[in-house]
């Protein structure tokens, strides 16, 4: 009895309705099979990155970073007064992270959610290190980064990781280090790098890696799923010699962007 | 994770004692050692399996150490209408008691156990571990199993605890053996009716080409299940080797220590969880590598911690298998002979 909508006065529709089926859509349906080669790219590649600074006009620093196809846009305020009383002599950084409802395959619900907490942490431990915090007692620096587009959740944390690191480096806060962050998986016998949310599925572990190329330093790693020592160390050797060429481009953005203005 | 308020000076005192040659730490032990575990299964009889886990209780005194409870809990769900997963689901929580965390207020204290269930979560409900005895009737309804861990207490090294008392809980963890019925209207012969009844559960035995024995097709069609011995606690769950032991290392370059109390976790914030399984004897699989604090390692750091920590967590591993046969001893075997004396 749907008495909510009955209404005797008009034409009701049915009580349940379902998505119809689309043809198209079961065809585009091609599993990969173990032991096949990685679809479109090989399997040391990462996505190409598209990386610019100083979109925002009315953040301190902002950066957006695009990698085919996960789309983050973050800005940074700061270093501001800290809202606590309570006295700290190093400044803190203060990560939000927040996905757009439309974000991902399924709706995201507009209120702060769990996972939300737990890639800010990831971007929190990967910047830490690198800012010199030492320097501004009774001070927060707030990073937003806002996910306007998520395919795969390792992805969006290293490309996170980048654009807030783009984005600090653009407000003037003094730095360490550019941080860079790579994903990486282990698929069957072989470590593809940067996987896609599909391919982060069906990998059997995943790994990301945030660190300073220009130090040589690691300040984050997180791996989760299946894998040997061995096969995680490899996956680590390769994300930090993506993240040395990922230095690179992060470089070149914020000279643009200084030469423009 | 907690901030105990360490000075300046004890912070000093306690890194340079631990730098020392050779190492001091304030109750004496060396820089691998653990306090005493103290572990107990089945302390929850309305659970699925559970255990209670204390490390660095003080004998004499009777309390202190961090306390950890963990159960697990069973509970059917509908694969096609609600939300349930062909093949079971584990969904893990943390819970911290506010009396464990006096100095917390709840915000702090919701996001500390959001963090831990974060850990939790991640290591156990990962595909790789999932156990393969957790669907009922496949493609209609499975198992989804509850872990929750609630923390008692915290006197230092609670993602070790959580671990062990996680591991220890599904261990024990019992799945009710089902089997699986279908439904049928009833035949209009006076022999059916006076048997079943109406609309009563019927076997495939009503028709009579197939055999009773043959229950090949019933699994395709059946609809619901029924538990054949309520008294009976069901089989264990499968996969019980491959759970992970966890074991943190807190780094204070160039030495690292295991099991820090809450002193030292504040004066070394910086510290790496590794979650090692050992599935088969001689294989040794990373689950789960976490740094947290602040600081930076390089590569090769890493590697020497990654190797240190394997064997850490094999002798942490082999301890807890030792407890945990016990334990099944004394639940069981003892138990009965106890029972049987009377």
């Amino acid at each position: 009895m749907a008495q909510s909508n009955f209404d005797r006065r008009r034409i009701n529709g049915p009580d349940e309705s379902y998505q119809p089926i689309f043809e198209a859509d079961e065809d585009l349906e091609t599993k990969w099979k173990p032991g096949s080669p990685r679809k479109g790219r090989t399997a040391r590649d990462i996505r190409p990155i598209f990386l610019k600074a100083g979109l925002m006009n009315q953040a301190n620093g902002s950066a957006y970073i695009e990698t085919e196809k996960t789309k983050i846009a973050c800005a940074v305020y700061g270093p501001r007064q800290s809202k606590t009383t309570v006295y700290n002599e190093k400044g803190r950084l203060n990560v939000e992270v927040k996905f757009a409802p439309f974000s991902c395959t399924k709706r995201r619900v507009p209120i702060r959610d769990a996972e939300d907490r737990s890639v800010a942490v990831q971007i929190q431990q990967a910047l830490n290190a690198a800012v010199r915090l030492e320097l501004l007692p009774k001070s927060t620096i707030d990073i937003f980064v806002t996910v306007i587009e998520n395919d795969g959740i390792e992805g969006c944390v290293a490309a996170g990781s980048v654009a807030a690191s783009v984005a600090l480096a653009d407000a003037g806060i003094e730095m360490l280090g550019l941080v860079a962050a790579c994903s990486a998986a282990v698929v069957g016998k072989e470590i593809w790098m940067d996987p896609t949310d599909e391919e982060g599925r069906v990998a059997s572990g995943s790994l990301v890696l945030a660190g300073m190329p220009a130090l040589g330093t690691i300040t984050s790693v997180w791996q989760t799923g299946l894998m040997s020592p061995d096969e995680a160390i490899q996956c680590m050797e390769a994300c930090q010699e993506c993240c040395a060429e990922i230095h690179a481009v992060m470089a070149q953005a914020l000279l643009e962007n200084a030469q423009n203005t | 994770m907690t901030s105990t308020l360490v000075s300046k000076s004890e912070r000093a005192y306690i890194q340079a004692s631990l730098q020392a040659t050779p190492p001091l730490r304030g109750d004496g032990r060396g820089l691998l050692d653990f306090r005493t575990v103290l572990l107990e299964t089945g302390v929850a009889p309305l659970a699925n399996g559970s255990a209670k886990l204390n490390i660095g209780k003080m004998p004499h005194e009777g309390g202190g150490g961090t306390e950890v409870l963990a159960a697990t809990k069973l509970e059917v769900e509908d694969v096609e209408t609600g939300d349930g997963v062909d093949g079971g689901r584990i969904v893990c929580s943390v819970s911290c008691s506010p009396s464990a965390y006096p100095h917390l207020s709840s915000n702090a204290l919701d996001e500390l156990q959001y963090d831990l269930t974060v850990i939790l979560q991640q290591t156990i409900g990962h595909p790789s571990l999932h156990p393969q005895n957790l669907t009922i009737i496949p493609r209609r309804k499975s198992w989804l199993l509850n872990l929750d861990v609630v923390i008692l207490a915290d006197s230092g090294n609670v993602v070790d605890a959580l671990f062990m008392a996680a591991r220890a809980a599904l261990w024990d963890t019992k799945v009710p053996r089902t089997r699986a019925v279908e439904y049928h209207a009833p035949e209009e012969t006076q022999t059916t009716r006076d048997s079943a009844g109406a609309m009563d559960i019927d076997q495939r035995e009503a028709i009579p080409q197939t055999s009773g024995f043959d229950t090949r097709e019933m699994v395709r069609t059946a609809a619901d299940f029924e538990l054949p011995d309520y008294w009976d606690e069901g089989e264990v769950l499968n996969g019980r080797e491959r759970w992970p032991v966890c074991v943190t290392l807190n780094l204070l370059p160039p030495t690292h220590f295991l099991d820090a109390t809450l002193p030292e976790e504040a004066s070394v914030p910086l510290r790496m969880h590794l979650t090692f399984s050992f599935g088969t004897p001689n294989s040794a699989n990373l689950q789960s590598m976490r740094l947290s604090g602040p600081g930076e390692l390089d590569l090769n750091q890493i590697k020497a911690y990654i190797a240190d920590g394997e064997k850490y967590a094999r002798e942490l591993f082999n301890a807890l298998e030792t407890k945990l046969r016990e334990e099944d001893i004394r639940r069981n075997v003892k138990a009965r002979d106890r029972f049987a004396l009377r």
